[in-house]
């Protein structure tokens, strides 16, 4: 193959593949079912990552006692969690390993194990609690914010609440679409 | 710089050359000013400060574009990663065209590769991809080995396996799959460019790629079963041990020929790693390590043992019915006993119900590796190869230390098994050394008068 043409196809094929990437997580935003999720505090022990701010949901830790589906999950296996619409937050519904057909109205979002156990410690509460749980990782819990504001939204004022708008494809895969303060859209996702 | 030395060195081994007669008076001038002529055209400190120059350069750019990258738009950031992805293409093939800098266009290839990974992790980050991020790493391993598959470039290759070592160390390790089966898959084609261009730098590359992605799968082996690892790493010393056997056939092939000397000492790098393994007690007890199920059942590995002991029998025997009574070296034939032997203790292992066998067959792989290492400084003595002698004596001394460890840590008390242990080192290390270099003094002499 001559060198030119050669060049051509490494540098056409390589910028593919970068442009793949921008084009699924944008038809992931497009397609999606908009979710709105409830986020929990971060750890207070965390350290602050910056202009990089770590999200944590109510969806985060599933009690699979508590919710219908399946209940023996171990680290690293694939979680589909079937949520409905709530107000003004969705919630789960069910807990699978497998993809569950979701009815009109619901959305599946995909998930993988960190971690398993039968105690956790409750902040809310401010007690330990014995039952079983998985801590699940959706692929949103990091976001991007300008440099310097995302102390604001790992630590909200009193009286402030943080909430995502998520979409969920048809693949239970998630995207943010948006980041709301008082449920109002504070940083919202395009494709420019 | 290199061309002022070498003129130098010259200068001094000429008049013996000259004397020798292996080569005429009168070109001695000639020679010398060829030389001198080379090594003046470089002009190393206009050479130093460009380069400081360009990485000065360099810097800069990358500090203000990170210090800016959040008021970027997106569209900006697009434009300016496909535009630096572009450019760097664009100036290999410039360069390479040229055909006169053919280090450079490399170089400008792999900084190309480079700048697709930071392309990747710089998009997922203004996009918000936060995927399965070894995913991200072997995205970038795959556009290296297309960029040198098309660009026959060694270095991407290079930079390829080694992405493609960091892909399965983080499965590995990040995500408990000890034994990451795709690695392979990625190797495969690596070794096919490798064997089609001969390229020997990226040979080291991935052979070493395979010893690591062998003991990071021997780390992360949780519990398998009565084997214990040591199923794992009979199977794995199996595997190396056909692979030095296969050298011998490939290396009649004109093409691969010249790429078998250093197959063949990593495959008895690994074969002897293993093989050392083997010679702990511990290994051979169930033991669990992590709670990471065996991606395979025990007897699924002891087929595979022995199916890779078999297939490597084969083949030495072959090679033996091959060769004419002159082709056979002495040691061939304690190789293969010793082979046959190996293979015993083995079977023994995988086969024998009984714990206390078990045991008996830990010494029988000490004795064993003994042997073998004795062999091996043999073997490396007749065919003239010190980088076998040498590695030899290296796990010799090894497996003397770690013997001496087990056996003496818990008999002796802390101060007289540390001065006793001091005196064992220094003596017995001086007098390996000294016999190391006997041999290689010895190797090196027979070589030149085979020369002369």
């Amino acid at each position: 193959m001559k060198l030119r043409a050669a060049l051509l196809m490494v540098a056409a094929v390589q910028s593919a593949v970068l442009v793949a990437m921008v084009g699924m997580k944008q038809w992931t935003l497009n397609t999606g079912t908009p979710v709105v999720l409830e986020t929990q505090p971060i750890d207070p022990r965390s350290l602050f990552s910056g202009d990089y701010v770590r999200l944590n949901y109510a969806i985060s830790r599933i009690r699979p006692g508590e919710v219908a589906g399946d209940d023996a999950f171990r680290r690293h296996d694939s979680v589909y969690l079937v949520l409905q619409p709530g107000a003004p937050y969705w919630t789960p519904v069910s807990v699978h390993r497998e993809r569950p057909a979701a009815a009109p109205g619901q959305a599946v979002i995909r998930g993988e194990v960190q971690h398993a156990g039968d105690r956790f410690w409750d902040p809310a509460a401010r007690r330990e609690v014995q039952a079983g749980f998985i801590q699940v990782r959706y692929g949103i819990e990091n976001y991007f914010v300008p440099e310097g504001e995302g102390r604001a939204l790992e630590r909200p004022r009193p009286g402030e609440t943080v909430s995502l708008r998520v979409a969920v494809d048809r693949f239970g895969r998630a995207g943010i679409q948006a980041v709301l303060v008082n449920g109002e859209p504070r940083y919202r996702e395009k494709l420019w | 710089m290199k061309d002022a030395g070498f003129l130098k060195r010259l200068e001094r081994e000429l008049p013996r050359w000259v004397e020798q007669g292996w080569v005429a008076p009168a070109n001695r001038r000639a020679i010398l000013d060829d030389v001198a002529a080379r090594a003046s055209q470089v002009n190393y400190l206009t050479l130093a400060l460009s380069l400081l120059g360009v990485v000065l350069l360099g810097a800069g750019v990358i500090t203000f574009f990170a210090a800016n990258w959040g008021v970027i738009p997106k569209i900006g950031k697009l434009a300016l990663l496909f535009g630096v992805l572009w450019a760097a293409y664009a100036a290999a093939g410039y360069v390479l065209g040229r055909g006169d800098s053919p280090h450079l266009g490399q170089a400008l290839v792999l900084l190309a590769v480079l700048l697709f990974g930071a392309n990747i992790m710089l998009i997922a980050q203004a996009y918000h991809i936060d995927a399965h991020y070894p995913d991200g790493v072997l995205t970038w391993a795959l556009g290296a080995l297309l960029a040198a598959w098309l660009l026959a470039s060694q270095p991407a290759l290079a930079a390829a396996i080694a992405l493609g070592v960091l892909w399965t160390g983080m499965e590995s390790f990040g995500f408990e799959r000890p034994l990451h089966w795709p690695f392979l898959a990625l190797l495969a084609p690596c070794l096919w460019l490798v064997a089609r261009h001969r390229w020997h730098w990226a040979l080291r590359a991935a052979l070493a790629g395979l010893l690591l992605w062998s003991l990071l799968a021997l780390s992360g082996a949780g519990a398998w079963g009565r084997h214990g690892p040591a199923g794992l790493a009979q199977a794995f010393f199996a595997g190396y041990l056909l692979l030095f056997v296969l050298t011998l056939p490939l290396e009649r092939r004109e093409n691969l020929a010249g790429l078998m000397p250093a197959v063949r000492r990593f495959a008895v790098l690994g074969a002897l790693a293993f093989f050392y393994l083997l010679t702990f007690p511990r290994i051979h007890q169930p033991w669990r390590g992590f709670d990471a199920p065996a991606q395979l059942p025990a007897p699924v590995w002891a087929a595979l043992t022995v199916a890779l002991l078999a297939a490597a029998a084969l083949l030495a025997a072959r090679e033996w019915r091959r060769r004419s009574d002159a082709q056979r070296p002495p040691h061939f034939a304690w190789g293969l006993a010793l082979l046959a032997l190996v293979a015993l203790l083995v079977l023994v292992n995988l086969l024998a119900p009984d714990a206390r066998l078990r045991d008996l067959t830990s010494i029988g792989f000490n004795l064993a590796f003994f042997a073998a290492v004795v062999w091996l400084i043999w073997a490396g003595y007749s065919r003239g190869d010190r980088g076998l002698v040498n590695l030899a004596f290296g796990f010799f001394a090894l497996a003397l230390a770690s013997r001496y460890l087990d056996t003496f840590w818990t008999l002796l008390g802390r101060s007289y098994f540390f001065m006793v242990g001091g005196l064992i080192l220094i003596g017995g290390g001086y007098f390996l050394e000294r016999q190391r270099r006997r041999l290689t003094r010895a190797m090196s002499q027979r070589a030149q008068g085979g020369a002369a």
